[in-house]
């Protein structure tokens, strides 16, 4: 009397679960036979891609060497609306977000926390952003639509008669493509790397590879959908690193026009609405006419190289603007952060022990190194960066 | 007689846990409408045969045919026409004595929920449950307890009852009722099973039995045959014991004398003789008796000389 | 006695379905007083949150505390929502282990097994049985703490539009239907749990052992599923999409963590089922 057959599902389902997901994963990962194209080609069929309805899910993840921010902020993870910490934790790990975009001035994107999320929506009259975790609104109203376009076809026109030279400008997608070619061909290798799939679509992978020896970048991979031109995903993958340091591409992906209701926005009711100042305001604030509003520093960026190897660098000034006091290098672990009104100081005790952790010591300054790009906070507070590595940053800043 | 004669019948049933036999190769066959004891001292393997009866344990070999099929194959079709007490009762606590006989008879997916109220009350009845039906079960005695187990066997008409020591925990009135119930069921056609380890239990209700000892099947049969297959023994108070010895020796027993109490006796080892034979021997022999005592009937000699041990004769 | 007041045979096809034994089940799970001191303090969790939030109100957490805690104050709907976030992670797989351990080991411990056994309820329909009894009772646990939270946040704060994730309000009604859904979700993210428990609980007759190590084991999924060295690990615990439900509460619903977390807890419960099925049919009933 043997019973032993009645263990055989119990070792069979595993099997059998185990089997479907390798399956599963090899059928995804299997390179679609697509007719080839060449560089240019692909590029012509981008430029007339006419499909600009859409809506998706996009998976992103960076791989910088950073630490995860999740852990740092307390309460594991909610989102803020403090720029710094804001930027790095975009830096960090992984999200998902879905976007809804039905023609060029209709979108959504939904950034997708755990138990919380970031909303962006831009119609024909409004911009709006939504913060589940804090219940605020940030509300801008835009410009009258068609006075906007009045006055940007008058301001091309005018800088057309100025520059007869503009005359020249590529106007098919064929010449867009050539000139992009041309522009771009001395510092980078552009070429048509294979084809992928994205989304459970067939995509064609454009693989664009600096020249330039000096930048951490090693290649910028984007997968381009076969059938409507429009790119589903990108990597960039920094020099002797294996995994992509930066990810973003569609888990899936759907061509029809997203329902209208989705860009229609109203603040809930017990939020927080700040509104964005218009764009009169802004200018305002920039030309620092209005004394009511806080001073911003004028000068300018400077750029330093050309290429892969640029580097930006922010004049003095900018690094406490940013929230970050520019440390001594002796000073070694003094406070990086400061705490401006309204921030919450748990929040900012989080951030700069993350800073703390990223940052080292270097000479006449300190800096984060990331795979991609570097920066520097040099003592006297200007910041320094690029896609390069901080030696060259250090170099730059004493010039 | 063919298979399907016997309520029961096994062909070397087996158990055998880690390295000890429980169950050492019996070849049970219980035949229809009897009532059949099975009988042995605690740990003699008669629960685990019960177990693998019913298909709650599995035969290490050996087969098993119950009623009409074989077990443990056949159990679906077979077991709802089998009433069982395995091992003592079994309740929820938390649920009325009625809940609990509710909860056993949905388990079978053949009874109709229909008759179920019905058939519940009709079986409590049947042990004098009938009173306390509602109560919590946790709140019973340990003969009430038994009572509702075997109301649990008696919730549809079963062509087998297996009942394992159905009067433990019952008082001597309880388990005068159970004699009556038992036999009033066989009356029915109803084959049962009863398992114990009382000689004299067994001997009231039973026509047949089966001996187990130390996971072996000792001895089967009809009580005479088991009484027949024993050796009676004679007891002779005789102020002549030296000539009854001699009427004795001339019948071909082995007498004993013990003079002191000038009692003479002897075990009546030839075949078809009769005690009231020997006593006309002596009487023809004028051996003057005082008193005769033929102990022919004495099973318990028999079992001791069987299982090696002595049963709990007063329960 | 009387003799035999009821004479017919029984009926052979009333029942066969089995839906006889799931109703039997569920009466004697909730006739259990321990069904109910379990239920009643998962309605305790709610009601302790909107009592604590009520008496201490003014002072507002400032993005502390659990998700949600915040919203309670508008919005007496919120409750449901708080009230789960804190129960998911410990008491829900509390009372869930409690119940899906005691599925064999109990009636084994209380020697009943045998006789629905010899019933005979067949072992593999019991098994089912069983199943679909923890199963409904990990809907029961769940919409305790929902509804609760929703009769206790009307009782003491107002109730009114509820806003969502994505910032989109839906009228009481709809949201209704989401806390609704939101209990399916969270009751197929238990399912899971329950497999896993059905199994431990043929493994032994000792009904404790196997409840404390179910809810151990979904303490342990969550520990793993904390460590981010583990990252490849986590797409296969069962506990990776518990605090996914949020995902229903955004507009248009992301319906993509319901669909991957029902596959994942049917993954679970088709190998758990299958390693049941093979101790429980080759077990010999000895208690």
């Amino acid at each position: 009397m043997n019973k032993n057959w009645r263990w055989l599902p119990a070792g069979i389902v595993p099997a059998v679960i185990v089997a479907a997901s390798v399956s599963g994963t090899a059928v995804a990962e299997a390179q679609p036979q697509l007719p080839a194209k060449t560089a240019q080609e692909l590029l012509e069929f981008v430029a007339t891609s006419t499909d600009d309805a859409y809506s998706g899910t996009v998976e992103q993840s960076s791989n910088l060497g950073l630490p995860d921010v999740g852990m740092a902020t307390p309460s594991g993870g909610t989102s803020s609306n403090d720029p710094t910490s804001l930027a790095l934790e975009l830096l960090t790990g992984e999200h998902t977000a879905r976007v809804f975009v039905d023609g060029p001035d209709r979108a959504r994107v939904q950034v997708l926390d755990e138990l919380a999320q970031r909303d962006v929506i831009v119609n024909s009259t409004d911009a709006w952003s939504y913060d589940s975790a804090t219940n605020e609104v940030r509300h801008a109203a835009l410009p009258d639509k068609d006075a906007a376009k009045a006055e940007l076809e008058a301001r091309l026109q005018q800088k057309v008669a100025d520059h007869p030279e503009l005359q020249d400008l590529p106007r098919t997608p064929a010449e867009l493509a050539e000139l992009f070619l041309t522009e771009i061909d001395p510092s980078t290798e552009v070429a048509v790397d294979g084809t992928s799939r994205v989304a459970d679509r067939s995509a064609y992978e454009l693989r664009l590879t600096p020249e330039d020896p000096a930048t951490l970048i090693g290649t910028i991979s984007v997968s381009i959908d076969s059938e409507t031109g429009v790119p589903l995903g990108v990597a960039v993958q920094a020099k002797g690193q294996e995994d992509a340091a930066f990810d973003a591409a569609f888990s899936d992906v759907d061509f029809s026009a997203p329902d209208a209701t989705i860009f229609d926005f109203t603040p809930p009711p017990g939020a927080t609405v700040i509104e964005a100042p218009t764009v009169d305001e802004a200018r305002a604030l920039v030309d620092g006419k209005d004394s009511d509003l806080p001073a911003v520093p004028t000068a300018k960026p400077t750029v330093i190289g050309e290429g892969w190897s640029t580097i930006v660098e922010l004049p003095a000034g900018s690094a406490s603007l940013m929230g970050i006091a520019p440390g001594s290098g002796e000073a070694g672990m003094g406070e990086i952060m400061e705490i401006k009104p309204g921030m919450d100081p748990e929040q900012v005790a989080g951030a700069q022990a993350l800073l703390e952790q990223a940052l080292t010591d270097v000479d006449g300054g300190r800096a984060l190194q990331t795979s991609l790009a570097s920066v520097l906070i040099t003592d006297d507070g200007r910041i320094l960066m690029g896609a390069v590595g901080i030696d060259q940053l250090v170099a730059a800043a004493r010039q | 007689m063919s298979t399907t004669d016997f309520a029961i019948r096994t062909r070397g049933l087996t158990k055998v846990f880690g390295r000890q036999a429980a169950v050492g190769g019996i070849d049970l066959a219980v035949p229809r409408g009897t009532v059949f004891g099975f009988l042995g001292p605690n740990g003699s393997g008669k629960t685990t045969t019960i177990r693998m009866l019913l298909g709650l344990a599995t035969a290490t070999s050996g087969e098993i045919d119950l009623l009409d099929g074989e077990m443990p194959r056949d159990a679906r079709a077979v077991l709802p026409r089998v009433g069982a007490l395995v091992e003592g009762p079994a309740i929820y606590p938390f649920l009325s004595g009625r809940a609990n006989l509710r909860r056993f008879d949905a388990a079978d997916r053949h009874t109709s929920p229909s008759t179920r109220t019905a058939r519940v009350d009709a079986a409590l009845e049947r042990v004098g449950l009938g009173h306390a039906a509602n109560k919590r079960a946790h709140a019973y005695s340990l003969g009430m307890k038994q009572r509702l187990g075997i109301a649990n066997a008696l919730l549809a008409p079963r062509d087998l009852l297996i009942l394992d020591e159905p009067t433990n925990g019952l008082d001597p009135q309880g388990t005068r009722e159970v004699r009556h119930l038992i036999r009033s069921l066989s009356d029915d056609g109803t084959t049962i099973f009863v398992s114990s380890h009382l000689l004299a239990e067994v001997e009231q209700m039973c026509s047949m039995i089966a001996v187990m000892s130390a996971g072996r099947l000792v001895a089967q049969g009809t009580l005479d045959e088991l009484r027949d297959e024993g050796t009676a023994r004679v007891r002779i108070t005789t102020p002549d014991p030296l000539e009854a010895r001699r009427v004795l020796l001339g019948l071909g027993l082995a007498p004993e004398v013990h003079g002191r109490d000038d009692v003479v006796t002897a075990q009546l080892s030839v075949p078809g003789l009769l005690p009231e034979t020997v006593n006309t021997a002596l009487v023809r022999a004028e051996v003057r008796v005082r008193g005769f005592e033929a102990s022919g009937a004495s099973l318990e000699d028999r079992f001791v000389a069987l299982t090696g041990e002595g049963f709990d004769v007063a329960g | 006695m009387p003799a035999e007041s009821v004479s017919t045979r029984p009926s052979r096809s009333g029942g066969s379905l089995g839906l006889t034994l799931v109703l039997s089940e569920i009466t004697v799970l909730f006739r259990r007083l321990r069904t109910w001191a379990m239920i009643g303090a998962l309605a305790l969790i709610p009601i302790l949150i909107a009592v604590v939030v009520r008496v201490s109100s003014d002072t507002s957490g400032s993005g502390r505390g659990p998700a949600f805690l915040n919203s309670i104050t508008q919005n007496g709907l919120f409750v449901s929502l708080t009230a789960l976030t804190v129960a998911i992670p410990l008491f829900l797989p509390l009372t869930i282990g409690v119940v899906a351990g005691d599925t064999i080991a109990g009636e084994a411990n209380l020697g009943t097994l045998r006789y629905l056994l010899v019933a005979p309820a067949g072992r593999i329909r019991l098994l089912l049985v069983k199943y679909a009894g923890a199963a409904l009772f990990c809907f029961v646990a769940t919409l305790t703490v929902v509804v609760t939270g929703a009769i206790i946040g009307a009782l003491l704060f107002p109730v009114g539009p509820v806003t969502l994730l994505s910032g989109d309000t839906v009228g009481i009604g709809g949201y209704f239907v989401r806390l609704l859904l939101l209990a399916l979700y969270v009751t197929v993210s238990l399912l899971g749990l329950s497999a896993i428990g059905l199994f431990i609980s043929t493994l032994t007759t000792i009904p404790v052992g196997a409840m404390a190590a179910t809810a151990a084991l979904a303490a342990v999924a969550q520990i793993l599923g904390a460590l981010p060295q583990l990252e490849w690990l986590h797409p296969w615990l069962f506990t990776n999409y518990w605090l996914g439900f949020a995902d229903l509460l955004r507009e248009p619903i992301v319906w993509t963590s319901f669909a991957d977390n029902a596959l994942l807890q049917l993954g679970y419960i088709a190998v758990f089922g299958a390693l049941a099925y093979g101790r429980f049919s080759t077990r010999d009933v000895l208690s």
